[in-house]
């Protein structure tokens, strides 16, 4: 009955008491019994049902109050099973919650399950947890990714199941996935939400990302998350606004860029197109759109930067996943032994390989050519932003060159095509920028979607341009059609 | 040949803060294993770094006391190994930019001041203990996340001598200034050596060999020393040096081989990402140097200097911090700075000595003591009364008024006009004891003394009353 609705409309039923939160929690914990797309890792029923029960009056002004959400499972969540979708945390019940969680329950929002993910959030295609591949809800025959590596938020909230879900981004973890499943996919400058309890990737890159149905519902959902934390000094003291309030008032004096070099590479004639007569429409509305240049070189080795620095960040974030402290126990000798074991059974075949690349490039003889050149290449692409945010306050993209990819279709990934136009996203973890993902088009019936990236700690006008351009695509609220199987 | 010994330290320190390094948990001795525990020390996902500012702070104060250049932008590292005591699988330390440059500490030797270089000092954070059994191993995390600070001195000492005496000053230091217990015995100041020796006047070094685990200050002497002697027996005897890792057997006084060093492990360094570098400003630093607590050459300059003491007692007063303590809180009752310097140093001393006590479980306050040295002092008591009045005060925990009653003795009078009066007195009523006085007959003057005491009952001072006679009797 509510599925599929907007946080805004859901806002309005329940404040009118036309719903409660227990009628909606109850119906989204029923659509998540039913979900075929291998979306959840664990359903909060009694947790969900509890809190939801527990709020009785409507709060007017707390747009979050009584709302339904989905956690990716990578993030703490006090007494409820959390794996990372990796086999070396099954049965890890942490004993805190994620400060973006804990502040989304002081909201009094419900959440009502923990959602897949690819292996501790380590890849884009939504098929290396341990559940195995999430499918994409707009093909119902399950033929297509939904992308990751928040795939269970992202088809969840395609899925009309909840009006919002909590993913991650580290390269476009939460970006790529919300061009694939035609949601609005947001990370926001790193520093913004507090990380803490966020399983850590790679901690120079990481943030928490929000995923929903329209732009303003996100901004709502930035809004209580948004803020320093005394437990996360990376998190800012920058002050916070609120990102709803003046959504609707873009400044049109506001200039876009548009990177040439980007666009050149996607070789899609319609999505392309569909781009393109974006852009002239924005112009006609007299927004100012501009193409830039940047080097086609230093854009094709975005994705051996972010690779060498995010594997070499990884394998000792999660050297903790020893076996020892929590997981699964495992047998041996000696500790060598009972680490190997643990390690050897708990961990996938791909991240396996992320770590052993992660600690070949900070091994002594190669750290200077692998680790420290990445580092100083990152410096080199952030400074080269830096030189276009000069003049533009926003740089605007296709988020990824093509719809949802087939399951097991693969691309040349040493084209041009794979290197930049679909992994650029990257650009604004490289510099902690916020950077939203919204719906352009459908082509065969599946989304597509473009990107906005702004100046750090401009989340407001991220929004604020988002939502023109939501008005003049006319994409919102856009839930898979046909039934569950 | 005529050998030299090349002696690097390495000391860790656990700092005395509330909380750990990195966590909210307590940092407390002596509590059931796995209580001082936040998530982080278990490194449960998802857990962040905090940095705890106090330790910042004790970093400060011991690179300013070791005159290092203080790097006021603090950057940490992570230290990349498995290991079952590391819970995070790193280590978050300081390795390109330690807090603490170039510095370094004087010690004495024959009565010549030599400067040992420090190289670095940087913070990290401790591991869990580990009690290992035949079939297992134990785990407390009680001690993981406790702050540290690692000092690295230069290769620049020579003997066992100047090792243990680098060790007393830097052990000297760390409890003055607050930052640490410094108990070598409870690890909370743990100490590695590097031993090579070499020709006399090379430049080269040989091979090194690293003694670790040596929980006493006496025992580094000894254990270089032993390790000095194996190395030159194994290069006289043609044999080489191998590297390797010994520890130190105290019965059987010699080191043992732990393990042979294999190629050195490669820890993959690289920057801390959940710790953004943090700007320390000037009057950071400044506050955290001038809010140290005294340090012991200070003390020691401020005995001598401003109490008159000698550089023996003022050096016996600054070789335990508690001590210098108890001495300073003594000088707040009395200013008999002198008397109450013995005291501390012998009678005190005696006393904790003779019951195997440390000057904190010493239970006369610094209160009650002061007092019975004032009486000293002002000729109340015979120095021989005040002892046994300590030893009354001691056994029953009492001030010495108290003590003095229940011993039965009384205070001996030193009002000097109340003397004099009575001394007048016999001297008026005794003047055939005056003329023997002059003829030189000895005897007079203890039958005087006499009178003046008959006539007080005896509670008036021995001293000022001869005195007192002497003088009167040399105007008449």
């Amino acid at each position: 009955m509510y599925r599929g609705l907007s946080i805004e409309k859901l806002h309005e039923l329940l404040v009118n008491k036309k719903v409660t939160p227990l009628e909606l929690t109850k119906e989204a914990i029923e659509l998540a019994k039913k979900d075929s797309n291998n979306a959840f890792e664990y359903i909060m029923e009694s947790e969900a049902l509890a809190i939801a029960e527990s709020l009785k009056e409507p709060e007017v002004n707390n747009p979050l109050w009584g709302i339904p959400f989905v956690i990716k499972d990578n993030m703490s969540t006090k007494d409820v099973p959390t794996t990372g979708s990796s086999n070396i945390l099954r049965g890890y019940v942490p004993v805190f919650d994620a400060t973006v969680v804990a502040k989304l329950k002081e909201a009094h929002a419900v959440p009502i399950g923990k959602s897949t993910l690819d292996e501790l959030a380590m890849g884009g295609t939504g098929t290396s947890g341990h559940l195995g591949t999430t499918y994409n809800p707009f093909d119902r025959s399950h033929t297509r990714l939904v992308g990751g590596s928040s795939c269970g938020s992202a088809a969840v909230t395609a899925d009309g199941i909840v009006p919002f879900a909590l993913g991650s981004d580290t390269g476009d973890s939460t970006r790529k996935p919300a061009s694939y499943a035609g949601l609005v996919g947001f990370k926001p400058t790193w520093g913004r939400i507090s990380r803490y309890g966020l399983f850590p990737f790679a901690p120079s890159l990481d943030t928490v990302g929000i995923f929903t149905r329209s732009v303003k519902d996100c901004a709502y959902v930035l809004n209580a998350t948004a803020g320093r934390d005394e437990k996360d000094m990376t998190s800012s003291v920058v002050p916070v606004h609120d990102y709803v309030k003046d959504i609707e008032k873009f400044d049109k004096k506001r200039k876009i860029a548009v990177i040439q070099e980007i666009l050149d590479t996607i070789t899609d004639k319609d999505i392309k197109k569909a781009f393109l007569d974006n852009i002239n429409k924005l112009k006609e509305s007299g927004f100012t759109v501009e193409f830039v240049h940047m080097d086609t070189k230093m854009l094709a080795s975005l994705f051996a930067t972010y690779f060498v620095i995010s594997c070499a960040e990884a394998t000792s974030n999660n050297a903790n996943l020893d076996g020892i402290k929590f997981g699964p126990l495992s047998k041996g000798d000696t500790y060598e032994e009972v680490m190997k074991n643990a390690r050897t059974k708990g961990f996938g075949e791909l991240i396996k390989r992320r770590f052993i690349i992660g600690s070949f490039a900070l091994m002594k003889e190669n750290k200077e050519e692998l680790f420290v050149r990445a580092q100083r290449n990152r410096r080199a692409v952030v400074d080269k932003l830096n030189e276009i945010y000069k003049e533009y306050d926003f740089i605007y993209a296709l988020a990824a060159p093509s719809i949802a990819p087939k399951i097991g279709e693969s691309s040349d990934r040493l084209s041009d095509e794979y290197l930049i136009a679909d992994n650029h996203l990257v650009l604004g973890n490289f510099a902690g920028l916020p950077s939203l993902t919204l719906p352009l088009g459908l082509k065969d019936n599946m989304p597509f979607g473009v990107n906005v990236m702004g100046k750090a700690f401009d989340e407001v006008g991220v929004f604020q341009l988002s939502y023109e351009i939501e008005k003049i695509t006319g994409l919102k609220d856009l839930v898979a059609k046909g039934e569950q199987k | 040949m005529e050998f030299e010994p090349v002696i690097g330290l390495e000391i860790h320190v656990e700092l005395k803060t509330k909380s750990k390094m990195f966590s909210d948990a307590p940092v407390v001795y002596g509590k059931e294993p796995n209580t001082q525990v936040a998530p982080l020390d278990m490194a449960f996902p998802g857990t962040l770094p905090v940095v705890n500012k106090q330790a910042v702070i004790n970093a400060i104060r011991v690179c300013h006391a070791l005159h290092m250049s203080i790097d006021q932008e603090l950057y940490f590292d992570r230290k990349n190994y498995f290991y079952s005591d590391l819970p995070k699988g790193y280590q978050i330390t300081q390795d390109k930019r330690p807090i603490g440059k170039e510095g370094y500490l004087e010690i004495e030797i024959d009565g010549k001041v030599k400067r040992i270089g420090i190289e670095r000092l940087h913070m990290e954070e401790d591991t869990c203990k580990q009690l290992h059994f035949s079939t297992f191993t134990l785990l407390n995390y009680n001690r993981a996340g406790t702050p540290l600070i690692e000092i690295v001195s230069k290769p620049e000492m020579r003997s066992g001598e100047e090792a243990m005496k680098y060790v007393e000053r830097i052990r000297s230091i760390v409890v003055f200034s607050g930052v640490s217990d410094g108990k070598m015995e409870e690890g909370s100041l743990r100490c590695d050596v590097n031993v090579s020796i070499r020709e006399k006047g090379s430049n080269t070094f040989g091979t090194k060999v690293e003694i670790k685990n040596i929980n006493s200050i006496s025992y580094i002497q000894k254990a270089i020393d032993f390790e000095v002697e194996r190395q030159k027996k194994l290069i006289e005897s043609g044999e080489k040096v191998v590297q390797e890792t010994r520890r130190y057997d105290d019965a059987k006084k010699e080191t043992i081989r732990m393990r042979l060093k294999t190629d050195s492990v490669d820890y993959k360094y690289y920057p801390e990402a959940n710790i953004i570098p943090i700007r320390l400003s000037d009057k950071f630093v400044e506050d955290a140097i001038a809010s140290c607590p005294e340090l012991a050459e200070s003390r020691k300059e401020r005995y001598i200097k401003e109490y008159g003491l000698n550089d023996y007692d003022a050096s016996l007063l600054v070789s335990e911090k508690a001590i210098s303590d108890y001495y300073n809180e003594l000088t707040k009752h009395s200013k008999a700075y002198k008397l109450l310097a013995n005291w501390v140093n012998v009678d005190v001393a005696g006393y904790l000595n003779k019951n195997n006590l440390t000057i904190e479980d010493f239970p006369l306050s610094a209160e009650k003591l002061a007092g019975l040295v004032s009486m000293v002092e002002k000729n109340e008591v015979s120095s021989n009364q005040a002892r046994e009045i300590f030893a009354k005060m001691l056994e029953e925990n009492l001030d010495a008024k108290s003590a003095m009653s229940k011993l039965g003795i009384s205070s001996q009078i030193s009002d000097e006009s109340y003397i004099k009066e009575v001394v007048e007195e016999v001297l008026k009523e005794n003047p055939q004891a005056i003329i023997d006085y002059k003829e030189g007959k000895g005897r007079a003057m203890g039958f005087l003394v006499g009178q003046v005491m008959k006539k007080t009952q005896g509670k008036i001072n021995p001293k000022l009353t001869s005195d007192m006679l002497l003088e009167e009797l040399k105007k008449r």
